[in-house]
């Protein structure tokens, strides 16, 4: 390193910018979380655009499924429901817990 | 723990997802980042505007990145592609090509010396590759082979750059050029 390679660095660093600047990072974090929030909705856009076709292209197989089984899963779902009803009735504090309250 | 943390470290947990480690990364090489950009396009808006960018497209390929790599070098290469891409847009608006000057802001101290004035002048003259090449190595402490690696450029070539760069700049300074 020279004397005149010193004065140039000097003069490099008079217009540097400041080593911390909570302003510019902020700034680019907000633009990740925008496109991360973005490629995430593209991800889930993608996904049930799939998970559509999936059941379009399969509807024939499991539609008749799907209404021979409700037919007999009706009795169990309505029971169920009594059930979780009569738990919820019985025991309120079970309501605050389910909501995530201390 | 992540403010003590070291590059690499910062560099694996980023890519595990985690924000905060990516956050300290901006924070710890925004400022050679931006000087590096500013003093390669020399429109510190602009640079600004390329330096968000080019930590956008570093999130997005943060698992490109070898795990023994420069992270400054990484982000500097990043922002030069963006840099001469904006060039080259920017070429095709002659009108603005004189601007270089004009857009540029005060410095800090609000008044600009004649010798920063000079070196600013002397610096916009050079090639857009020799300038990134004075930037890095002059202004920046990279070695010559952090710089090749960087810019994409031959090591030779990064060489011979820095060595004209240098003189041009001494000579506008009014400094005789040695071979130091």
């Amino acid at each position: 390193m020279t004397k005149a390679d010193d004065r140039l660095a000097a003069l490099f660093a008079e217009d540097a910018p400041p080593a911390r600047d909570p302003a510019f990072t902020a700034e680019v974090m907000a633009a990740v979380a925008r496109r991360r929030l973005w490629s995430d909705l593209a991800g889930l856009a993608v996904a049930a655009l799939i998970g559509g076709l999936v059941i379009w292209a399969l509807w024939p197989l499991l539609g008749p499924a799907i209404v021979a089984a409700s037919a007999g899963l009706a009795p169990i779902a309505a029971a169920l429901t009594v059930a979780l009803l009569a738990w919820l009735v019985a025991d309120p504090a079970m309501v605050h817990r389910l909501r995530g309250e201390s | 723990m992540i403010h003590a943390a070291g590059d690499p470290e910062l560099l694996a947990a980023a890519r595990a997802g985690s924000s905060a480690a990516f956050a300290r990364l901006v924070e710890r090489h925004q400022q050679g980042l931006r000087a590096f950009l500013r003093r390669t396009c020399g429109d510190w808006a602009l640079a600004d505007d390329l330096a968000q960018e080019t930590f956008l497209t570093a999130w997005s390929r943060i698992g490109t990145l070898r795990e023994d790599a420069s992270v400054r070098a990484w982000l500097c290469g990043i922002g030069y592609r963006k840099h001469l891409t904006a060039l080259r847009t920017r070429a095709r608006d002659r009108a603005r090509d004189t601007a270089w000057q004009a857009e540029k802001p005060p410095s800090s101290s609000g008044t600009m010396t004649d010798e920063r004035l000079a070196l600013e002048a002397a610096l916009g003259e050079l090639p857009a590759d020799q300038r990134a090449c004075v930037a890095l190595c002059l202004a920046a402490d990279f070695s010559h082979a952090e710089a090749a690696e960087a810019l994409g450029l031959p090591l030779g070539t990064v060489k011979s750059h820095v060595t004209r760069g240098r003189a041009r700049l001494l000579q506008a300074l009014g400094e005789d050029h040695d071979e130091g």
